[in-house]
């Protein structure tokens, strides 16, 4: 079992979080194009090789971060410090507050990612 | 739809008179198959010697007369999935799409023994998923009609039947699941996976394909295409580069399975596969209890018992996505806890072995077949937890893609444009944990 930086509450147990999968930039609701919808929901990297993906702390601070983990070794790098902002700006870094719903959640990642 | 030419896949028929004859003149077999060295040029090359390159192989140099074909492995032949799965073998899929493709597999399978000449040990005992939630239930009627339509095999039974199928099972109401009937599938099986790949080597061999293992793909060669180096939309496959040199070839076909996302970077094509590790274990052999093969969705857990008394124990993938096939003393007790719910009897066996290999899971459970934007790049992957099962029709009909050039209406519904066009061929809901 991983121990995962949660900027939180520490590292944590993997069970206690769910990975949400690669931090993926979303594409303008409004213009975008069918492509960019179906690159968007389903293309993903994969590398054998560093990615930057999206935790869920299910049950500890129930926040949502994005950490950077080797995909062939599972060491985590740059785990983020509560009030970073985190992982790369161009994603849509999901942060919701103690209520953190999924529907929250979503509510939040409609706003364009800068 | 093309049929195997018969018979003659190796130079020396396997039979009991080939045994005695052996026996008796102490000769030894030969080599099953042969090693090469690497040509400059092929025109096909396949990597990934798992039973889908195999198979696609053995096809195109047996039903096309496409024999300047080379297999590519980085490690051993069959040392991917298809040497670390549970063998479930049928067809109750969910999708009419799906169910035809996988009974044409199962078709396959049932005369490979003779067409192969090898022993698959191919073992018909019946497949039970079983219901423990109204709503499963439902899923499972759905399922059974479905098959139906198409001829399947298939039906819903309710827990007596199931008690009488596989007594060992607990069917009262105490458990915390109890079983509320099961989806029955009696042409599904298990099969010796290993005799499989074996099997297709031989034949492809035998065939004239060169088999390399040890050779490890650390390049795509593409010419044109719109990425840096030519690779990408609208280029062009011009060969490969390997630890041993680089081959030149028109036509790269990726079988890698849980390694196919690295394999068509290489080529400037993304897919949208995530690779997850499933793990599986196996206990201490005992006498032969378990005659049917049993899968329950809600505890994630399946199992079978081989012929020589082993239970094989399954479960659904683990949450990691990763390339790492190290096993997790969480899959083990999260499997134990499950099993004994359904097997109470059980709780003293041993187990022997935990194993993981890769899976490459897609967004909707169907594989990615066919052509690519970068012509001469063709997938095979997408196999996820299931993709065993459909190695001898992936086989024959790649290779009847690659001889035709174009896709054959089977694998038509798996092509990767569905992707950006929402056709999506669901099986999440008979694939997820019966494999
Ligand atoms: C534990 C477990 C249980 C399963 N149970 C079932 C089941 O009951 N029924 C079922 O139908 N399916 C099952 N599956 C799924 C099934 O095993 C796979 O889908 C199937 O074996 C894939 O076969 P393949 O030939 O496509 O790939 P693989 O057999 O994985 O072969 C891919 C090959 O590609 C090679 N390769 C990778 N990268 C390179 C490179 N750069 N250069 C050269 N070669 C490379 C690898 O060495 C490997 O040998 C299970 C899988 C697992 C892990
Ligand atoms: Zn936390």
């Amino acid at each position: 079992m991983l121990l995962v930086p949660c900027p939180h509450c520490g590292p944590r147990n993997q069970s206690d979080l769910r990975l949400l999968g690669e931090a993926v930039p979303r594409p303008n609701p409004n213009t975008a194009t069918r492509k960019e919808w179906g690159d968007y929901l389903y293309l993903r990297e994969n590398p054998a090789d560093w990615v930057t993906e999206t935790w869920y702390c299910r049950v500890g601070c129930r926040q949502y971060f994005t950490v950077e983990r080797h995909q062939a070794t599972n060491e985590f790098r740059n785990p983020p410090l509560p009030g970073d902002k985190v992982g790369n700006s161009t994603y849509t870094t999901i942060t919701v507050g103690s209520s953190g719903s999924q529907r929250g959640a979503n509510a939040n990642s409609e706003e364009q990612p800068s | 739809m093309v049929s195997i030419r018969k018979p003659n896949p190796g130079p020396l028929r396997y039979s009991a008179a080939t045994l005695a004859r052996k026996g008796l003149s102490g000769d030894d077999w030969p080599r099953v198959w042969r090693d090469h060295d690497l040509k400059k040029t092929y025109d096909v090359i396949i990597i990934g010697g798992g039973v889908h390159g195999l198979a696609t192989a053995y096809y195109l140099a047996t039903n096309h007369g496409i024999t300047n074909v080379a297999v590519l492995d980085k490690g051993y032949l069959g040392g991917g999935g298809s040497g670390r799965n549970t063998a479930i073998v049928r067809s109750n899929y969910l999708t009419p799409e799906g169910v035809a493709f996988y009974d044409r597999s199962l078709s396959l399978y049932n005369t490979m023994a003779a067409d192969l000449n090898i022993n698959v040990m191919f073992s018909e005992r019946g497949h039970m998923t079983l219901a423990h939630t109204d709503s499963a239930l439902r899923t499972m009627h759905w399922r059974a009609e479905v098959n139906k339509l198409q001829g399947i095999d298939s039906s819903v039974i309710d827990p007596q039947e199931v008690k009488k199928l596989a007594p060992s099972l607990d069917v009262t109401s105490h458990p915390r699941y109890p079983i509320l009937g099961a989806l029955h599938h009696p042409p599904g099986g298990i099969i010796r996976h290993d005799a499989v790949v074996w099997g297709y080597a031989r034949g492809a061999d035998h065939a004239g394909v060169h088999l390399h293992q040890k050779t490890e793909v650390l390049d795509i060669l593409c010419e044109g295409g719109e990425l840096a180096e030519g690779k990408g939309a609208g280029g062009k496959v011009t060969g490969v580069r390997t630890n041993r040199g680089d081959i030149s070839a028109p036509i790269v076909v990726n079988c890698t399975a849980g390694w196919g996302s690295l394999i068509s970077n290489m080529a400037g094509v993304k897919l949208p596969i995530v690779t997850h590790p499933l793990e599986a274990a196996v206990t201490e052999p005992v006498k032969v209890f378990l005659p049917a093969v049993v899968v329950s969705g809600s505890l994630h857990v399946y199992v079978s018992q081989t012929d020589r008394g082993e239970l094989v124990f399954g479960a659904s993938v683990d949450p990691l996505a990763t390339y790492s096939m190290r096993g997790s003393l969480s899959f083990t007790e999260e499997l134990a806890g499950h099993i004994l719910e359904l097997m109470p009897g059980i709780s003293k066996m041993r187990l022997l072995r935990q194993w993981a290999g890769l899976c490459d899971m897609t967004p909707d459970y169907s594989p990615i077949m066919g052509f690519t934007p970068v012509e001469g790049h063709l997938t095979d992957v997408g196999w996820g937890t299931y993709g065993f099962k459909a190695g001898p029709v992936s086989g024959e009909q790649m290779a009847e893609c690659i001889a035709t050039q174009q896709t054959p209406k089977l694998i038509a519904p798996f092509k990767l444009s569905r992707f950006e066009t929402g056709e999506l061929v669901g099986e999440k809901g008979a694939a997820a944990v019966g494999h």
